[in-house]
């Protein structure tokens, strides 16, 4: 049986190689892994068919251009910065939804066509008439932290900022009624209304300096006939964008579709309950203990004991903690080529997988 | 091979005898003395962060010669900016990334005696603004303490590298991460952390050395209710900056620990007070600002505001620098420091109150600062603000001096400054680093300072507030600087270039090559009647993604590197 899978390994890492020399190459896109609306590679977003906005975009041009889709994720906390070490350094291909202003990274990045318009929007009650910002006076108003909203009522006396981390904390105090509105990130306000808050408020785009911005594919100055290629299908794709800008209820001003989209944690407590977490709860850790010795157990040591900290799978919840599961279900899938770990995605199955999470679980380092 | 393996074995038992001395010296009172001459026991030598060494074994008649000791490669590129310290005949030194690792080495030979590698979570270069650095370790009462990229501290046994206790100071996911040395008085282990831009509120923490248990906690943004909590507009308190994030100095006369804090948040300055420079009240405090606390409690007993209501990215944080100067016939105890600001302050460090403060670079954002209100006298169209774009303010954000520490040899009477002339545009479009929303900030792409040339060391004297000689060259954010009394400044450039200048003249009596550049400062130290002179090299690599073609040039100029050079004649 371990025999087989070693050889099932080879059959599938040589026949691989051979195939991508014959087929054409995939198209690689950057994405955020823990960032919903706009792409996420959580098992329980991908198993519900809404792996985000961007990747579904991706997706679509990739298959209208006849190109299989890989994606690379990398975390976008600070977004310049992590375009330079991916994107710009030929780590992958596009990027979608980027500000598709000449000046964003100057002439190191190109970008095709707008796609999106995304911005600002207040959000308010549904049924309290808001359409300006002037109807703002008197209230107290959740902003994100050194965002443009935040700037725009520091000059207004007659509003009280309620400075907010993130869109997530502005709409859970709008949501227990410590603010009257919020002036945060559309699309991260709609996602979160739709999908935990039952579209209990209207997002309103605000159209002032600072605030709108049309988003683009970004792509390496490097590869300007890429760029015209993806240009060129855009025009048929736009109805399908629309239709996925819906379905993640970034749409502003419109009606949010009824779909799969995964319900965003509002609350941080909420770990626990995710779908993600209670698949790995059923795993069967005996069962998984076998496979990880029978095979990972390779390189990374019998019983996840080895010498070398860096595959070291007992510092796993030490490393990553809340996100270890996430970690884990990536870097099977996909592998890390780069560092000696094979994706492993075509050789176990899914249940597999939880099982051999289910085991690591339970040999984790305290 | 069997003549090399004894002469080995020997080595390694008279430094464990050695070792074992120190350590039972320096356990006596707990604290790493500094009245050692042969030492270098702490990042800046001293609690008076002067860098300055009695030792004079190398000195201007002999520097020509030195040559290389040793060499210990860090195991980890990029952004080294570690001060070794070195405790009887043991050599401490963090590498970047977390740190990666903490070696003690001999000091002699580069003999690595062990290793501490703490477990650094994977996604922690997200959360570090300015590059993945470990400034360098603390000693005292046989451990060594340090701060940590996830916002931890950490004590270990100074003999064999065991951690003994680790304790959270700061959650590194809201952006704050700890790079520098703390500073261990008393029972005290004492640091901040980063992220001023970021939405942290500063505060200074003091654990106990034992066992990482908080002693007293001191917020540097005032809440509703404490004094000067009105200097804040709106709830802007609560993420105010004023992080204390480089490093501390201490003044045992008064029991007074001295720190510099941040640049206050947002960056717009109309988010927590006026927006144009008229701030009456909302001056923002302590940011930007040099604060005298209390050792025993934290309680904040004076402060001085270089730049209120900040909207330069004026941080505060440089290092002061204690002294006791003759001023007008008078010996006065001071602290010294160059602001980033562009002035150099010295101020009465038992009072608070300034002596004298002017422009050590070219600044134009202010023309003076007015002694007795301590106010900096504006250029109004020089401060940015909401629909008030600005040119040509100098310095620019990076300051006229970054963290790069200076030194004061109290022998020639001159403060050596590693110093930057660069001046920037700034228009108000606030950075958001929010993951899933538009970064549309600038880069704020800097020109150089009149003159043309970006860095210079130059030797101030600080009663005269006048430069006594300079030594320009084409980058900026080059390296700290070390003062002894051979007579001689070392200081490394961003090309890798280590140099040593005759103190008094400036003339330059050595050089070498080491291959990366340079950011940290350099130390010295003497085992078995033998002087060492060290540095670590390995140059930054975010922060020239801050600065456009300039930045490019600073990352050409060099490759990445990590690595600790001892020199010894």
């Amino acid at each position: 049986m371990q025999a087989l899978k070693c050889l099932a390994l080879a059959a599938a890492l040589v026949g691989g190689a051979a195939a991508a020399q014959a087929a054409v190459q995939p198209l690689r896109l950057c994405a955020d892994p823990a960032n919903l609306p706009f792409s996420s590679n959580a098992p329980d977003a991908v198993d519900k068919g809404a792996p985000g906005l961007y990747v579904e975009i991706g997706r679509a041009v990739a298959e209208a251009l006849g190109r299989p889709m890989e994606t690379v994720w990398s975390l976008s906390y600070f977004g310049k910065r992590n375009l330079r070490t991916t994107l710009l350094a030929g780590q992958c291909d596009f990027a979608v939804g980027l500000p598709a202003v000449p000046d964003f990274m100057g002439p190191r990045m190109i970008f095709t066509r707008p796609i999106l318009k995304l911005g600002y929007a207040m959000v308010v009650p549904k049924g309290r008439a808001a359409t300006r910002i002037d109807d703002l006076k008197g209230k107290r108003v959740a902003v994100q932290f050194a965002s443009p909203p935040q700037s725009l009522l520091a000059m207004r006396s007659d509003v009280t900022s309620v400075t907010t981390m993130d869109p997530e904390e502005a709409m859970r105090r709008l949501a227990a009624g410590e603010v009257d509105a919020a002036f945060i990130w559309g699309p991260s306000a709609g996602y979160i209304n739709h999908t935990a808050l039952r579209d209990e408020f209207n997002v309103i785009s605000v159209d002032a300096p600072q605030m709108q911005w049309e988003a683009a594919i970004g792509l390496s100055g490097k590869q300007p006939a890429l760029r015209d290629e993806v240009d060129a299908v855009l025009g048929g794709l736009a109805p399908r964008i629309r239709a996925l800008s819906v379905k993640y209820a970034v749409a502003m001003d419109a009606p949010p579709a009824v779909s799969g989209a995964a319900p965003v944690r509002v609350e941080a407590n909420e770990a626990g309950t995710t779908p993600v977490a209670r698949a790995a709860g059923t795993g069967d850790a005996a069962e998984g203990k076998e496979i990880f010795n029978g095979t990972c157990g390779h390189c990374h040591g019998p019983d996840a004991v080895v010498a070398d900290r860096k595959i070291n799978l007992r510092l796993l919840k030490h490393r990553y903690g809340e996100q270890m599961d996430e970690m884990f279900f990536t870097t099977v899938t996909n592998g890390r080529p780069a560092k000696g770990m094979p994706p492993w995605k075509d050789v176990f199955k899914q249940q597999d997988f939880v099982n051999i999470l289910a085991y690591l679980n339970t040999v984790q380092d305290k | 091979m069997v003549h090399r393996q004894v002469t080995l074995f020997r080595a390694a038992a008279t430094a464990l005898v050695a070792g074992t001395l120190a350590h039972a010296a320096f356990a006596d009172d707990g604290m790493a003395k500094a009245d050692d001459p042969n030492a270098w026991p702490m990042y800046s030598r001293g609690y008076d962060n002067t860098r300055f060494s009695p030792l004079k074994q190398i000195n201007t008649g002999n520097v020509g010669n030195l040559k290389l000791a040793y060499s210990f490669q860090l195991g980890s590129l990029r952004s080294n900016e570690s001060s070794p310290i070195v405790i009887g005949d043991t050599l401490y030194v963090s590498s970047s990334w977390g740190p990666k690792y903490v070696y003690a080495v001999d000091a002699r030979t580069g003999a690595r005696k062990w290793t501490y590698e703490p477990e650094i979570p994977e996604d922690v270069l997200q959360y570090a603004c300015c590059d993945v650095n470990s400034r360098g370790v603390t000693f005292a009462g046989g451990k060594i303490f340090v701060g940590r990229l996830d916002g931890k501290l950490s004590a270990v046994d100074a003999a064999t590298g065991k951690e003994l206790w680790t304790t959270t100071v700061v959650d590194y996911k809201q952006g704050s991460v700890i790079t520098s040395p703390p500073l261990v008085v008393k029972n005290m282990v004492i640091t901040g952390f980063g992220g001023g831009e970021y939405g942290a509120r500063g505060s200074l923490q003091a654990y106990d050395v034992n066992t990482g248990k908080e002693v007293w906690k001191t917020w540097t943004v005032p809440g509703p209710g404490e004094a000067n909590s009105d200097t804040w507009k709106g709830d802007s308190w609560q993420h105010g900056g004023a992080v204390l994030w480089l490093v501390g100095s201490y003044d045992p006369k008064t029991n007074t620990v001295l720190w510099g804090t941040s640049n206050p948040g947002p960056w717009n300055s109309a988010v927590r007070s006026t927006g144009d420079g008229n701030y009456g009240k909302l001056s923002n405090l302590y940011s930007s600002s040099t604060v005298a606390f209390d050792a025993d409690t934290g309680k904040i007993k004076w402060w001085v505001q270089a730049t209120p209501e900040d909207a330069w990215d004026y941080d505060g944080v440089n290092e002061l620098v204690l002294a006791d100067l003759t001023i007008s016939g008078k010996k006065t105890p001071v602290y010294m420091k160059a602001d980033r600001n562009g002035f150099f302050y010295v101020v009465n460090r038992e009072t608070g109150k300034i002596v004298s403060a002017e422009k050590y670079v070219p600044t134009t954002w202010a023309s003076k600062i007015d002694v007795a209100s301590g106010k900096p006298v504006e250029d109004p169209d020089k401060r940015p603000g909401p629909n008030h774009p600005i040119k040509g303010a100098c310095p620019n954000l990076i300051g006229g001096k970054n963290w790069q520490p200076m030194s004061f040899n109290p022998e020639t009477g001159l403060v050596y400054i590693p110093s930057n002339n660069l001046c920037m545009d700034w228009s108000v479009s606030e950075v958001n680093y929010r993951k899933g929303v538009f970064y549309l900030g600038g880069d704020f792409p800097p020109q150089p300072g009149p003159g043309g040339y970006m860095g210079e060391l130059m030797a101030w004297d600080p009663v005269a507030q006048k430069k006594v000689w300079g030594v320009t060259t084409d980058l900026p954010f080059n390296g700290g600087t070390l003062t002894t009394a051979g007579g001689l400044t070392f200081w490394g450039d961003l090309h890798g270039m280590f140099h040593a200048y005759d103190a008094r003249t400036g003339k330059e009596l050595w050089k070498v090559g080491l291959g990366s550049g340079i950011g940290a400062g350099p130390i010295t130290y003497s085992v078995d009647g033998k002087q060492y002179v060290a540095i670590v090299v390995g140059r930054t690599a975010s922060i020239p993604a801050f600065l456009g073609n300039v930045g490019k040039k600073m990352t050409e100029a060099s490759p990445e590197g990590g690595a600790l050079f001892v020199f010894t004649e």
